[in-house]
């Protein structure tokens, strides 16, 4: 078991190594990329700051929350987009039949999938997402720690969602559009002060579009932590990956898989 | 010799959504239930080279995608190297390999070395027995010169060597080669033919091919499995598929004045040779093409002394 993971962590390490190599077969733009997705984000915070600078505040929500939200969500993302993103092109794995190459092999078909793409410039949500906490004003070693483990709990939340958006392509022929607008649905709903969500929005808001998964609770439990909070995070995050994972592994026996020409 | 794959009464059936007009279908679709390959049985012993022939849709490719744990049968049994395929995906793959003629398994954009580098951490291989491994599959496949290309830069001929040396990579007992040659022209699909062979003797290795290309099947393998509408209606050694349904060939030669001439010969009241000399004798020739029956018509002929 011990050395199954061990192997499984090599692999990890060497499939980023080349992730890394590919985007570095032309540095500048690499770098650029970097620069503009940070950028992109910035002006998206500097937009809520005007906001927040004109009404003082919405809902009991101040600039120094949107901050902590910003920092939580951009770190998720960024995770996501890194080491994960493959589960995005799922829906094409499948339409083209290039599933069957990750089913053929020893490993975690999901596993392969998901890390088989990454976008470099992501690495400018990592930068933004460090620089909002920092402006946060909520900024020390327990709020730090609470904001990495938040930022964790977050990606898990969106990759468990991205793979139930992802898997309808076994059902539903071109659903790539389709789960990729419901997606977005998700990281905008997210990046929207949580305290406008009240009565039945806001149980939209936890379960069917769990944005409040990703905003409320980390940025109240970054604040000021409670157990009750926590333990209403942890539950509903356990809850999607379990779904995901089962509705995954319902849909593989239901592939019928495709014989498209292409190449991965 | 044991059993290296055993299949019993093997069925896939797939659900379709009948394509109508308007709402109604939107939300109650109806469905038709395609039978692609039906209650099949047959047994393959350990490094036998066997073809699996048919023409498309004859359910070739879906019996290789449940044998290689791809796809889940709709019912029937099989076992591949001791193990039921679709229940032991895992510590399956690390006895087969799979080169699908339609697709790649390396990636695009890495370099073709790093592609076998990432294969070889993937099925755990150690360094050294991964670089001894590697080493003697470059020679034996001649892609030195293509192992720091991208995979994107490389001939369709050039990739599929590189396709077969990654799927041997961790030595598999049995190698699931599916339209291997598809899309090649005559001198790659040769050179693709020569090594599989080489490779599968050297090995001892299982081989099951599917093609619907008669060629591939008479230069790899020594029995042939015909299957047709997902029921097989032939199950012999190629010698025996030769001498009762490959005993024709098509012979189309261009004159000099453009004209087109076709004749079939009857290999067992002529031979090959003759029937050319002939024609060159008769005409002045400028151009010449020899095939064998097509798969459709030796299906036909199959079904007819049936």
């Amino acid at each position: 078991m011990a050395a199954k993971f061990i192997n499984l962590c090599k692999l990890f390490l060497f499939i980023q190594k080349s992730n890394i190599k590919t985007a570095f077969l032309n540095k500048s733009d690499a770098l650029i990329n970097i620069i503009m997705m940070t950028i992109n984000n910035l002006s998206f915070v500097f937009m809520w700051w005007i906001i927040f600078e004109n009404k003082g505040s919405i809902n009991g929500w101040h600039f120094g929350e949107m901050a902590l939200l910003f920092a939580v969500t951009n770190n998720a993302y960024a995770t996501f987009a890194l080491f994960a993103r493959g589960i995005q092109l799922l829906p094409e794995y499948i339409e083209n039949g290039n599933l069957d190459n990750f089913l053929t092999t020893p490993k975690s078909s999901l596993f392969l999938i998901s890390t088989s793409e990454s976008t470099f410039a992501n690495w400018g949500d990592y930068i933004t997402g460090f620089l909002m906490y920092f402006l946060s004003g909520y900024v020390n070693w327990t709020s730090f720690g609470l904001m990495l483990l938040c930022s964790f709990f977050a990606f898990v939340l969106l990759y468990s969602f991205r793979l139930i958006m992802s898997c309808l392509a076994f059902i539903i022929s071109d659903s790539q559009r389709l789960g990729d607008n419901i997606f977005m649905a998700l990281i905008t709903f997210a990046s929207q002060p949580a305290s406008i969500f009240t009565g039945w929005y806001k149980i939209l808001f936890l379960t069917v579009i769990p944005a409040g998964l990703l905003s409320l609770y980390p940025v109240n439990i970054i604040k000021e932590f409670t157990w009750r909070d926590f333990g209403i995070l942890t539950t509903g995050i356990i809850i999607f990956l379990l779904l995901s994972l089962k509705f995954y592994n319902w849909c593989l026996k239901h592939y019928s898989s495709g014989n498209r020409f292409g190449v991965r | 010799m044991n059993n290296i794959i055993e299949v019993k009464h093997l069925t896939k059936k797939f659900k379709l959504i009948k394509k109508n007009n308007g709402l109604k279908n939107f939300f109650a679709p109806e469905y038709k239930t395609i039978t692609a390959v039906d209650k099949i049985s047959f047994n393959i012993k350990k490094g036998e080279r066997v073809a699996f022939i048919g023409p498309n849709g004859a359910g070739k490719s879906t019996t290789i995608k449940m044998l290689s744990s791809i796809l889940y049968p709709s019912s029937g049994n099989a076992l591949v190297n001791g193990l039921v395929p679709w229940d032991n995906r895992k510590k399956l793959a690390y006895t087969i390999g799979t080169v699908f003629g339609q697709r790649s398994q390396l990636w695009y954009n890495l370099p073709v070395q790093d592609s076998f580098a990432l294969m070889g951490k993937i099925y755990d291989l150690d360094e050294i027995p991964f670089k001894r491994r590697l080493s003697k599959l470059v020679k034996l496949f001649e892609i030195r010169d293509l192992l720091e290309h991208p995979t994107r830069s490389l001939s369709l001929g050039q990739r599929m060597r590189c396709e077969i040396v990654a799927s041997l990579l961790h030595k598999p007992q049995i190698l699931f080669l599916d339209e291997p040659t598809i899309g090649l022209d005559v001198t790659a699909k040769e050179v693709i033919r020569n090594l599989i062979k080489k490779q599968a003797f050297e090995e001892e290795t299982t081989l099951l091919l599917t093609s619907h290309d008669t060629d591939d099947m008479e230069k790899v393998c020594e029995r042939v499995i015909v299957i047709n509408k997902g029921k097989i209606i032939f199950d012999d050694s190629i010698s025996a598929l030769r001498d009762s349904y490959l005993n024709k060939k098509y012979i189309e030669v261009t004159t000099e004045g453009g004209e087109k001439i076709r004749t079939v010969v009857n290999t067992k009241e002529k031979p090959a040779k003759q029937a050319i000399d002939e024609l060159v004798q008769k005409y002045h020739v400028t151009d010449m093409t020899i095939e064998n029956p097509p798969m459709e018509e030796i299906i036909k002929e199959i079904y007819n002394r049936e």
